[in-house]
């Protein structure tokens, strides 16, 4: 039993008949520690959740999860879990009392009903509307709610603001924060890089299958392609620059200026720029988004 | 589990009310009109029907004045076919069907082990199945029926427990098929083909004797209907039971092995139907 780690898993191997979906993940989230996990559709994220959980058998690696092997002891993980699934559907001849009320009686009673309420008020959710009637915003909200009320060891939410609003996308992910602060582990999936960004300690990144990338989202970024815009007092030999080592130009204003991107030290080209008579320079933090772009390219999965 | 039987019962409320309401308004009727239809001279009017249609009948036809034929002939007879439509379909989709349709993911994350969700459904089935043969029972001993009929309560009650035992089996080969096929309507579908095929051959069993060695190995071979009413073949009934239970063992163990799926993935599709699909795409 790994006492640090909430979820560890060496070598995770699924099939889907013929079709291998992973490859091999090697993951180690620590307890407390809000993790984002990243990765374009198909790339295994869901996959990778539903394995920690057992409602799909690994075929190969290792898993655990507060300690728990999930295949050995689904119901251990599972209580001590909340989860979120990215394709939510709910029953929707029962209205949402009804449905928070069947969960929480497979739950044991886990949930009281007073934090229930609190959740359902911050959500601005009506649970007494039959769940058919419900957006899909809405039905979303009972999907956080469900997974929240009983206030798990772990939070597992694959896309846990879909289809909600700007608004109530800030109140989950400060509900997220929350059930940080409650000592809660909380294992994310997401494509909004934003949200990644203001949220998660660590992003683990996968690409067919596989882990490519774990980090902090502020060391993913720093090691990514840095871009740099550039004005000189007079003309210069613009194409110039883009011989100086890791540097290329994406596009120049007329012989004056120039917008560059940087691939790692931005040393070499602060020693080139010194040749020149440079009036302003300023470089651009790239985005998560641009990070995670750069992993992946135009291809996706 | 119990849990998952109390909401499993709550969503087939509907379906035993109404299966309920109206097995209860036929078996209604028949009760009612009992009397008068043993004034007929039935004897007469079968002797001028072709004699095939009469053998596709049985015996039973020949005995429509006493309670056990008319019992057989206008209930038991054909009531493996009629309740086994509810059977099959519940079974079918008792949890592929909620698979389909994407919520059985999330009730599966919720500490309930795959053991105690296949069981609470399948003990909830049997309770539902239960409830609608209960209601057509107590109809049948509305003191009208029981006083015309001249049973007792135990006698009526003994036919419908091979009934309950062939809508058991025929309800669990669907659930066991729908582990195995790729959509419970596919399961339902081919459930259901063989117990109309398998109600047919018996019938036409009594017309070609060719059939009758096939026949003697088909469920509803071992269905004694009507005729239980002056007793039950233990052996028979034992029989189906534990065919029903081999057939929800498997299930089970079929149920423990695989993956629950969300978007169809780790489905299959029969090769015939992939070819047309492939073919109109």
């Amino acid at each position: 039993m790994n006492e640090t780690a909430a979820i560890k898993t060496d070598g995770l191997i699924k099939y889907y008949g013929n079709l291998q979906a992973l490859y091999g993940v090697d993951l180690e989230v620590k307890r407390g520690e809000v993790f984002g996990f990243l990765g374009p559709n198909g790339a295994g994220k869901t996959t990778t959740i539903r394995c920690l959980l057992d409602t799909i058998h690994r075929n190969g690696g290792s898993v655990e999860v507060l300690g728990f092997d999930p295949k050995e002891d689904p119901v251990a993980v599972r209580k001590r879990t909340g989860y979120l699934p990215g394709e939510l559907s709910l029953e929707g001849n029962m209205t949402g009392r009804k449905l928070i009320h069947y969960f929480n009686e497979l739950r044991g009673k886990q949930a009281n009903w007073s934090f229930i309420d609190q959740l359902a008020e911050r959500l601005e959710l009506d649970l007494r509307r039959p769940i058919k009637n419900l957006s899909h915003g809405n039905k979303q909200k009972i999907g956080v709610l469900q997974a929240l009320m009983h206030r798990p060891e772990m939070l597992i939410l694959d896309e846990p603001t879909t289809g909600l609003d700007p608004l109530m996308q800030q109140e989950v992910l400060k509900l997220i924060c929350e059930a940080k602060e409650g000592g809660a582990t909380v294992f994310f999936s997401s494509h909004i890089m934003s949200e990644v960004e203001t949220v998660a300690e660590r992003v683990g990144i996968i690409r067919r299958g596989k882990i490519v990338e774990v980090s902090r989202p502020e060391a993913l970024k720093a090691r990514a392609l840095t871009r740099a815009r550039v004005r000189f007092k007079e003309s210069v030999d613009i194409d110039s620059l883009g011989k100086i080592e890791g540097v290329s130009v994406l596009s120049k204003d007329d012989s004056t200026g120039a917008y560059l991107q940087i691939a790692g030290e931005i040393d070499a080209l602060i020693k080139g720029l010194a040749k020149y008579p440079v009036r302003d320079f300023h470089t651009e933090r790239p985005s998560l988004e641009e990070v995670f772009l750069a992993y992946y390219g135009s291809n996706h999965a | 589990m119990w849990t998952i039987i109390k909401h499993t019962l709550r969503r087939m409320r509907g379906q035993m009310i109404g299966w309920g309401i109206g097995l209860g308004i036929y078996v209604l009727l028949m009760v009612s009109i009992y009397a008068d239809i043993q004034q007929i001279d039935f004897e007469t009017i079968w002797q001028s029907y072709p004699q095939d249609m009469m053998a596709f009948f049985g015996d039973a036809l020949w005995q429509f004045n006493t309670p056990a034929g008319y019992l057989e002939v206008y209930f038991f007879n054909y009531m493996p076919v009629i309740i086994g439509i509810f059977a099959v379909g519940a079974c079918a989709s008792l949890i592929v069907g909620e698979e389909e349709s994407g919520t059985l993911d999330l009730v599966q994350a919720h500490p309930v082990s795959r053991t105690a969700l296949f069981w609470g459904r399948v003990i909830a089935f049997a309770a539902a199945l239960a409830v609608i043969l209960l209601v057509t029972w107590l109809t049948w001993l509305l003191p009208v029926g029981g006083s015309s009929l001249d049973l007792t309560v135990i006698e009526f009650l003994r036919p419908y427990l091979p009934l309950f035992a062939e809508l058991l089996l025929f309800g669990f080969l669907a659930l066991l098929l729908s582990m195995l096929l790729p959509s419970a309507r596919l399961a339902g579908m081919i459930t259901g083909g063989l117990l109309i095929a398998n109600y047919l051959m018996v019938g036409l069993a009594n017309i070609n004797e060719d059939l009758q060695p096939i026949v003697d190995y088909t469920p509803l071979h071992f269905y004694q209907g009507g005729d239980a009413v002056h007793g039950l073949d233990w052996s028979w009934l034992a029989g189906l039971l534990a065919v029903a239970a081999v057939f929800t063992l498997l299930a089970w163990w079929r149920f423990m092995q695989r993956d629950i799926r969300v978007g169809g993935e780790g489905s299959w599709r029969v090769p015939l139907l992939k070819g047309r699909k492939q073919a109109a795409s």
